[in-house]
């Protein structure tokens, strides 16, 4: 990758700090849950210092976790109200993401993909997933902690909603990160969570919707056509 | 497999006299939890962490408008299919050589999940206090006095009944006593019969009753939460699979990247 390359600011300052805490987050809490889940990790207890060290981890990573949004919603209110917006808005063009994603993910070169939005369809199902789970593991979380709060069959159904949401979870996170870290050129998005900004070609070429915005709104230059057989 | 002993609880022959809460006591060794007076001669409201058997009194109007007391001995169920046993993450309760059901106390963290989900809420955290001033909390309830089974004892409360409204010996052979005893008592008590649960696959502390189970306050179809089994019989495995399911995915998307994407760089597009 040349230095000289164009590149465009994709998310403020606040969104990676919020992204990385409840990244930072999420891998504390998953790690301090593994012995609760199955007796297989059993041997992490005494790392830990027992099952009673691990259960307050566990509950002084959740508040971390639980604060990114509602930081973010007095810092940086902007950037979390798009991010939502986007997550909940479906297109045609999302649907059809799906379709043609396969072959990508397999290691196929999609040359019709439709354009896509500042957030692809990818990132928005990866999203909406991560807000799902977490609203699970957080408000069956709250009913676990506090069980004198809550009627009796809300604390038993917050077991397994808090499990289920795990599960899935972990799932998701686990497609994510190969997304972003194992895939062929996940150079690009990996530095729009780092340091803020995206090449221009990989805007073009992931987003192709925000890609128009920005050109129409004047903030990019247009990028000249890719020749064929040149690394980027 | 060894044999399952059960403790028949035939309250039409109980006299209320509450030596089994006492000799419970003794054995185990609990101390006192008073609670305060709430006009009624029942001495607490339930079982808790250190009253695992506790006489209930209950103020009964028969059929024919006499009224009457109904006591009833009431203690851990030591259910066959037990929700404190299935949820217990750090299976600190287990079934015993008996088939009753125990708590470790070296394994037991004090979560209480087993509290939440006991259909006849018997066991309740007791807190205690280390050398060191630092809180902790263990699980509490009848053990059906393993200890004293190991060396061919009965149960204190079984031993001390002396209306022999306790009886402890092999399940076939209570059950079949409880039937017995369910004719002799029909015609004095018509709405008489025997609770052992199937929703929890029967309890090793079981019931002739004189009225309905509602009526002594036991549930009329306990069983085991549903939310449990969802959660230990179909999440938790399932979530385990999905784990392999996805990492099989990611490792197929891995070796296949390497084996067709040969250009690389020029690729280059993927999404999150």
């Amino acid at each position: 990758m040349s230095n000289r390359q164009q590149t465009v600011k994709r998310f403020s300052k606040w969104v990676i700090i919020a992204h990385w805490t409840n990244a930072l987050a999420f891998f504390a809490l998953y790690i301090t849950a593994l012995p609760l889940y199955t007796d297989f990790f059993s041997w992490m207890y005494p790392i830990f210092g027992g099952p009673e060290n691990l259960r307050l981890l566990h509950r002084i990573f959740a508040v971390l976790f639980v604060l990114p949004p509602i930081v973010m919603m007095f810092v940086d209110p902007k950037s979390l109200f798009h991010w939502l917006k986007q997550t909940l808005t479906w297109r045609k063009e999302d649907i059809m993401f799906f379709v043609k994603f396969p072959k990508e993910f397999f290691g196929g070169h999609v040359k019709d993909m439709p354009k896509q939005d500042f957030f692809n369809a990818g990132e928005k199902l990866n999203s909406l997933l991560t807000i799902t789970c977490a609203a699970m593991l957080i408000g069956s979380g709250i009913v676990m902690w506090m069980p004198h709060l809550f009627p009796v069959v809300l604390i038993q159904w917050a077991y397994p909603i808090h499990n289920i949401a795990f599960g899935l979870s972990v799932a998701v996170v686990v497609g994510h990160i190969y997304l972003s870290l194992g895939h062929p050129g996940s150079k690009a998005s990996m530095q729009g969570m780092t340091k803020g900004d995206v090449p221009v070609k990989y805007a073009k070429e992931h987003h192709g919707k925000w890609y128009d915005e920005l050109v129409a709104k004047g903030e990019i230059k247009e990028e000249k056509p890719v020749k064929k057989g040149k690394g980027a | 497999m060894t044999t399952i002993f059960a403790k028949l609880v035939d309250v039409t022959r109980c006299d209320g006299c509450r030596a089994c809460m006492v000799a419970c006591k003794n054995w185990n060794d609990l101390p006192a939890a008073p609670e305060e007076f709430k006009g009624s001669y029942q001495s607490h409201d339930k079982c808790n962490a250190f009253n695992w058997n506790m006489l209930t009194f209950t103020e009964h109007e028969a059929e024919d408008g006499r009224f009457e007391w109904l006591f009833r001995h009431s203690a851990c169920m030591h259910c066959t299919d037990a929700a404190c046993v299935k949820v217990c993450p750090e299976d600190a309760l287990h079934y015993t050589e008996f088939g009753t059901v125990n708590t470790n106390y070296d394994k037991c963290v004090g979560c209480g999940y087993c509290v939440q989900n006991c259909p006849f809420s018997v066991i309740e955290l007791a807190k205690y206090t280390d050398e060191n001033g630092k809180e902790y909390e263990k699980a509490q309830k009848c053990t059906m006095c393993i200890d004293r089974l190991r060396e061919d004892m009965m149960p204190a409360c079984v031993n001390i009944c002396h209306m022999d409204a306790l009886v402890f010996g092999d399940k076939e052979e209570m059950e079949a006593m409880a039937l017995e005893r369910l004719a002799q008592v029909k015609d004095r008590y018509p709405n008489a019969n025997i609770y052992n649960p199937i929703g929890v696959d029967g309890t090793q502390t079981f019931y002739l009753l004189a009225e309905p189970p509602s009526v002594y306050g036991l549930p009329e179809n306990p069983k085991v939460p549903t939310s449990a089994t969802i959660w230990k019989d179909y999440a938790q495995p399932l979530g385990k699979a999905m784990l392999g399911v996805t990492t099989m995915a990611v490792i197929g998307g891995f070796i296949s990247n390497k084996l067709f994407n040969k250009q690389g760089q020029e690729g280059g597009d993927h999404d999150e």
